[in-house]
């Protein structure tokens, strides 16, 4: 269960692009998935849970749910979309009823998700967005770091590989690994 | 005295009135829980199967789980809201002794099991004592597997009753000397919750408003891991360069 965790690394150059990127993650979508969106403010995790829920055939608006804590859309699949940046303890996530939105058969999507990993279960699709750094980025692009920790995510490593090859960072960039959809 | 029962801690929402006279009413719905939507008209039409004025009640009694959050939030809130509104005590009872409750005739060792989800169970322990139903353990969580062991290892009969027990059923269906209790005794009872609501209210035995808490059994204490937010707060701007929190 632990070692080898199958990455890949993206690069979008404005807010569309990060949207287009989860709307295509989105096909891949199943039921009973789990999604951490990781990064700083502004990063563009709601920008890319926008175009998830749009993906998955959400036609509501989705907003940041950073002072509703957790909302619900229908598309294809339930979406709850969570953030957890206002919680200070690990028991207040329980009671957004984590254990229940898991079980439900939609897909769950956490923002700032890494800060509460001891209550999720081992399996996972990370999606860390991070400001592009370096003397010719812009202050729109992003690095999209996508880690697929535990089996269903691992398992749809060649799937994932396809759907990120539009935005596919040049290998030759320093951190992106070279084995990226080695596996399976 | 008159006691409104509300239950939510599973997918059934339930509520009923009843008093020294026994149950005069219950009303019950266990369809795509939909607590939130399902328990003020529910209460509506209890109350008038009943034929009871809402200032006839002297105290709502709730169901404090534990079971399904989301569930627990709307009935708790429910009652609270009531209980303040009437100027009424409340009582609180455990959802598995709720469970338990119903079978309080059987000699065998009766085991409650709600669904905790994510492949885990709400459980406790009963056995059957004049006039009741005892609880002999701490309401606990366990997987259905290591329930399972527990049983065959007790070497006893038993009934083992409640929604979790029907969702994995097949993991106890191998054990010979474990029934599992049908759909019907599958959800916390609201009149059972009257029943034994009435009892308590005979000993004064009231919680206020205000001290009523839902049993979260499954509750992490730990604090979260803050430095990357914290350190945004603290003004470290893009890039995390500064800070050297690994992570």
């Amino acid at each position: 269960m632990t070692g080898h965790v199958p990455t890949l690394v993206a690069r979008t150059i404005s807010v569309g692009e990060t949207r287009d990127l989860g709307a295509a993650l989105a096909g891949l979508a199943q039921p009973g998935d789990l999604v951490l969106l990781v990064g700083d403010l502004g990063a563009g995790k709601t920008a890319f849970a926008q175009g998830f829920g749009a993906g998955l055939g959400v036609t509501e608006p989705i907003t940041s749910p950073t002072f509703t804590l957790a909302q619900e859309y229908s598309g294809r699949l339930r979406v709850h979309h969570l953030d957890v940046y206002r919680l200070g303890d690990l028991a207040e996530v329980a009671e957004l009823a984590l254990a229940e939105l898991l079980d439900d058969g939609g897909v769950v999507l956490i923002e700032w998700g890494d800060a509460i990993l001891p209550v999720l279960p081992h399996d996972y699709l990370e999606v860390r967005l991070a400001f592009a750094t370096g003397p010719d980025a812009d202050d729109d692009e992003r690095r999209v770091v996508l880690r697929s920790v535990g089996p269903t995510w691992a398992a749809r490593q060649v799937s994932l590989l396809h759907v990120v090859a539009p935005w596919a960072e040049a290998p030759s960039a320093p951190g992106a690994p070279a084995d990226g959809g080695s596996t399976c | 005295m008159l006691i409104l029962g509300i239950t939510t801690s599973t997918d059934q929402v339930g509520c009923a009135i009843g008093g020294h006279e026994g149950v005069l009413a219950q009303v019950q719905s266990c369809r795509g829980r939909r607590h939130a939507e399902s328990l003020a008209p529910s209460i509506d039409l209890l109350r008038r199967l009943a034929r009871v004025e809402l200032d006839e009640i002297g105290c709502v009694a709730v169901d404090v789980g534990p079971g399904l959050y989301t569930g627990l939030r709307v009935g708790i809130a429910t009652g609270k809201a009531m209980a303040h509104a009437l100027r009424v005590p409340m009582v609180g009872v455990v959802s598995l002794d709720l469970v338990a409750f119903a079978v309080r005739w059987s000699p065998r060792l009766v085991v409650a099991a709600i669904d905790a989800r994510r492949g885990e169970l709400f459980t406790a322990t009963y056995r059957q004592v004049p006039g009741g139903i005892q609880r002999l353990s701490d309401h606990d969580v366990a997987s259905p597997v290591d329930l399972a062991v527990d049983l065959e290892a007790s070497g006893e009969d038993v009934l083992l009753v409640g929604d979790g027990a029907l969702r994995y059923r097949e993991v106890f269906a191998e054990l010979d000397r474990v029934e599992v209790g049908d759909q019907g005794l599958a959800h916390p009872s609201a009149a059972s919750l009257v029943q034994l609501a009435h009892a308590k209210a005979l000993r004064e035995d009231f919680v206020q408003q205000w001290d009523l808490e839902p049993l979260y059994l499954r509750r992490p204490d730990a604090e979260i891991n803050w430095t990357t937010r914290d350190g945004l707060i603290g003004g470290v701007a893009r890039g995390g360069a500064a800070g050297g929190t690994p992570d």
